[in-house]
């Protein structure tokens, strides 16, 4: 009994620690709605540690790869993610009209992107943490080449 | 229960009570410091510059840009931009396309002046004024807007029409850029200009309307403040 006991303790504890590392950077939210009838319905809901993490189980030549496509971009972006995040929360871009409404802005850490349209909606959270990690590795990859 | 369980059990027992006691002291210690450092942040999130753009459309389509940028962040930025003519924060000007002027020599002679009106023109279709004032380069242009689309229309009814508000077709730019700016913009090579150390100079410039376009259809603003949103 004290052992079944010891070992859902253990199994707990493995659980609650798994959940405090994977979702320590957050969350990805995609939100797609295409209002046209039969249009897509996409919410995809992420832990954002997983990104960074499954970058690295990508086989090197074809994160070399996408580092090469990426490299014009690529410091552009690592620099700005970095700087970004010393910022408060603030819109860097709002754009309006009578039908359409984008924004660009930080929230709590996070990058958000909203996208109103009369065809669709889209609204986009991403972690810029987990964004530095992706353009830092994207880096150095380009460094490594 | 021996004398030396018992001393031991007094001792564990002390130490947990102290803990207990402590916690809350080490908690709001915690506490305090992240006010503090967040109370710093505030401040220098106080001290941050920023440049807005505003661009309002009247045309019917009610169309409305807001840019925020931190100077800060545009400065560190730029020069990670290498595209066409723009390296390191620096941008290549081609003497051919400013009609052979020597921009630096021009920037350079209008620092060393006093201040005053170097341009004025004043004539049916445009108003220009260059002046420099109170360590900022200032340029007007005001278009009368009398030949517009419409062909040659009566100067007099125009001016009525753009007195009453109704129709007006009046353009008017505005410019005002501080003085040291302008240095810092000319500072880099003869065919070079330096937009870092530009951004840098204006982050220590004061809360000053930049530039300001208004015609019938569209209204631009951009300005430099320290606060993270627009009006």
């Amino acid at each position: 009994m004290i052992f079944l006991a010891k070992a859902a303790l253990a199994l707990g504890g493995t659980v609650v620690m798994a959940g405090a590392y994977t979702f320590h950077e957050g969350v990805i939210r995609v939100d797609v709605d295409e209002s046209r009838p039969g249009g897509s319905h996409v919410h995809f809901w992420a832990p954002a540690a997983v990104v960074p993490m499954a970058f690295r189980l990508v086989p090197k030549h074809h994160m070399q790869h996408v580092s090469e496509q990426a490299r014009q971009f690529a410091p552009l972006a690592r620099v700005f993610v970095k700087e970004l995040k010393k910022f408060p929360d603030f819109e860097l871009v709002d754009v309006q009209d009578a039908s359409q409404h984008v924004q660009i802005r930080t929230h709590d850490g996070k990058l958000q992107i909203d996208v109103v349209d009369p065809g669709e909606n889209v609204h986009l959270l991403v972690p810029l943490s987990m964004l530095d990690d992706i353009t830092s590795q994207l880096e150095a990859n380009l460094l490594g080449a | 229960m021996s004398s030396a369980r018992q001393s031991f059990f007094g001792k564990v027992a002390l130490i947990a009570a102290a803990v207990m006691v402590l916690s809350p002291i080490g908690a709001w210690a915690q506490a305090t410091a992240d006010k503090t450092s967040s109370t710093a942040a505030t401040t220098s999130a106080k001290a941050d510059r920023w440049l807005h753009v505003r661009v309002i459309s009247t045309d019917g389509k009610g169309e409305t840009v807001r840019v925020n940028v931190p100077l800060e962040l545009a400065e560190k930025v730029l020069p990670a931009v290498n595209h066409d003519r723009l390296h390191n924060g620096k941008v290549k000007i081609d003497c051919e396309h400013v009609n052979d002027v020597d921009l630096k020599a021009l920037a350079e002679a209008i620092r060393s002046s006093k201040d005053g009106e170097y341009v004025t023109v004043q004539g049916s279709d445009n108003d220009v004024r260059v002046a420099k004032q109170g360590g900022y380069l200032l340029v007007h242009v005001l278009d009368h807007g009398y030949r517009g689309k419409h062909g040659m229309k009566d100067k007099d009814e125009a001016a009525e029409k753009s007195a009453s508000g109704k129709n007006s077709e009046k353009n008017e730019v505005e410019i005002k850029v501080p003085m040291k700016v302008i240095d810092a913009l000319f500072s880099a090579g003869k065919d070079e200009l330096d937009l870092v150390a530009a951004l840098h100079a204006l982050s220590a410039a004061g809360d000053t309307e930049l530039v300001s376009v208004k015609d019938r259809d569209n209204t631009v603003r951009v300005w430099l403040d320290s606060k993270n949103v627009t009006e």
